[in-house]
């Protein structure tokens, strides 16, 4: 057994159990494990504002919704504003030009999802007063560290539709406007 | 309302221990944080316990592991969320005059379960989980705003991962990269339990204070840096205690990786902003023992924090010494609780 992680970590509280099994134990069992599965079909339900959003991307349009109190333009679009709890009214389409706020290059594989690695970044699109979360295309992965010091000064990108829109998030992606 | 004191606290971090099973390690170490009570599962007037199904891959844990926690026929509340929230409400309701003892116990055991795909599983399945998001990989992106915001981050970044010591070989207990965070920044998994137990009886560590807040859901509309739950918690915890955090002595704060634990000290108000890893850097005031590093795995970590404020301050075993712990929660800190703690 591995106790700690770590030369500065504190000292294990629980002492590990004695070895020698008492008179009415079975002796020298060896630990049993079992494999174990989780595979459950959901099916979520978007909502209408959401539903909204996403046909407005089939249409190659990113929208938010406005605030009626704090006039905040929230992107992606939603049905009511979590800082002010009221219900979002006006629909306001969005800039697909925006600033790199913060990204991360990502080296985790999930089956259904692109090979790593890859750049996820969150962009304020112009008229949106939140950021929106998508794949940054385009970027020379080779060395990470040249890659991320382009990327570290937030440069300006610009939502580009790809292939055929089918109202999923990953209908668009942000490729840098400046490309060197 | 009646004083709170902490009475006795355990944690248990270990790895793949096929001796024991997850009822096992939490059966011991509540035990171990009883005993160092001085007393006995019965004493217990309420349980509060913090434990997370994808994380135990058993629907419902706690019907599974709360016996193991002297739930037996006993007041006992689940939550699914960290650990310090656990400590918060057995605080309550012992505050409040409803119980005079509490068990609080949290635990997690990364080394059942895939940790990045539950990781990946928590999020958004329309707006995150198609690309890819994790905890860790919100950790890459608030790491990534801090180089670009504050150029001490990254003078400081190496001097305060080697604070942390020598990490395990095995490659299971580290997860994948998420760039700007290196290896040394990450956590080390492991199979964690915390208990502490709490009496309206005057003991050695009065909780002095608490506060919890939650930040909304989507990461777009959040200060990623500037942790305003945390925020917001902790001036709650330290103006119940009549503290202010630039004279918290001990400070034991909750964070994935080592730029979020330095994101932490900078919202609890130790440090400025942008001097978080600076002060990580340049001394032992917080998380001494090895944090992110000395073994993770949600929704304990909050209680472990919490027991090892405890346990420095009963090392230094002066009256009026406090200390400041912190917890959050998955998806991505959304959820901050803070203790403020002190020397009886």
């Amino acid at each position: 057994m591995e106790e700690s992680a770590g030369e500065n970590a504190p000292p294990l509280i629980i002492e590990p159990r004695a070895t020698e099994p008492r008179a009415t134990e079975p002796r020298a069992t060896e630990p049993l494990t079992i494999d174990g599965h989780w595979a459950f079909d959901y099916t979520y339900f978007a909502g209408a504002a959401a539903s909204r959003f996403f046909a407005e991307l089939a249409a190659r349009r990113i929208m938010g919704s406005r605030c009626p109190q704090c006039e905040r333009v929230l992107v992606p679009a939603r049905g009511f504003c979590d800082a002010c709890f009221v219900e979002t009214t006006d629909w306001v389409q969005v800039s697909p030009h925006g600033t790199l706020e913060t990204f991360t290059i990502l080296t985790t594989s999930f089956p259904g999802l692109p090979e790593p690695p890859l750049v996820v970044g969150y962009v304020a699109l112009e008229g949106a007063s939140t950021a929106v979360l998508n794949f940054v295309d385009g970027i020379d992965l080779t060395d990470p560290d040249a890659a991320g010091a382009v990327l570290l000064r937030r440069p300006r990108v610009t939502a580009r539709f790809t292939g055929a829109c089918e109202g999923r998030i990953t209908d668009f992606v942000f490729t840098l406007d400046d490309p060197a | 309302m009646r004083p709170v004191y902490l009475h006795g606290s355990a944690v248990s971090t270990t790895w793949r221990d096929a001796s024991r099973s997850l009822t096992d390690l939490i059966f011991d170490c509540v035990s171990a944080a009883l005993r160092e009570a001085g007393l006995r599962a019965a004493d217990l007037g309420a349980i509060v316990l913090a434990a997370h199904d994808l994380v135990d891959g058993r629907g419902l844990t706690s019907m599974v592991t709360a016996p193991a926690a002297a739930a037996y026929l006993r007041d006992e509340t689940r939550l699914g969320d960290d650990g310090a929230l656990a400590f918060v409400l057995g605080d309550a309701r012992v505050r409040s005059g409803s119980v005079d003892t509490c068990l609080v116990a949290a635990w997690g055991r990364a080394s059942e379960g895939p940790v990045d795909e539950i990781s990946h599983a928590l999020f958004d399945p329309f707006t995150a989980r198609p690309l890819a998001l994790t905890e860790i990989a919100v950790s890459g992106l608030r790491a990534a705003r801090c180089l670009g915001d504050y150029p001490g981050y990254d003078r400081c970044r190496g001097a305060a991962a080697a604070r942390r010591g020598a990490r395990p070989a095995d490659p299971a207990r580290t997860p994948a990269a998420a760039w700007p965070l290196r290896a040394a920044e990450l956590p080390v998994w492991a199979d964690v339990v915390a208990a502490t137990v709490l009496s309206s009886s005057p003991g050695p560590v009065r909780v002095a204070g608490v506060g919890m807040s939650t930040e909304p859901y989507d990461l777009g509309d959040r200060d990623l840096t500037g942790l305003p739950a945390l925020r917001a918690a902790s001036a709650q915890a330290l103006a119940a205690g009549g503290a202010h955090a630039a004279g918290v002595d001990i400070l034991e704060l909750d964070g994935l990786t080592l730029f979020d634990e330095a994101l932490a000290a900078e919202a609890v108000g130790a440090v400025a902003r942008g001097e978080g890893m600076a002060l990580l850097a340049s001394g032992d005031r917080v998380n001494p023992g090895g944090g992110y590093a000395a073994g993770y795995c949600a929704p304990a970590m909050g209680l472990v924090r919490i027991a090892g404020a405890a346990a420095r301050l009963c090392e230094a075993a002066t009256a009026r010494t406090t200390a400041l712990a912190t917890g959050s929660s998955v998806v991505a800190a959304q959820v901050q609780a803070a203790v403020l703690l002190e020397g009886a």
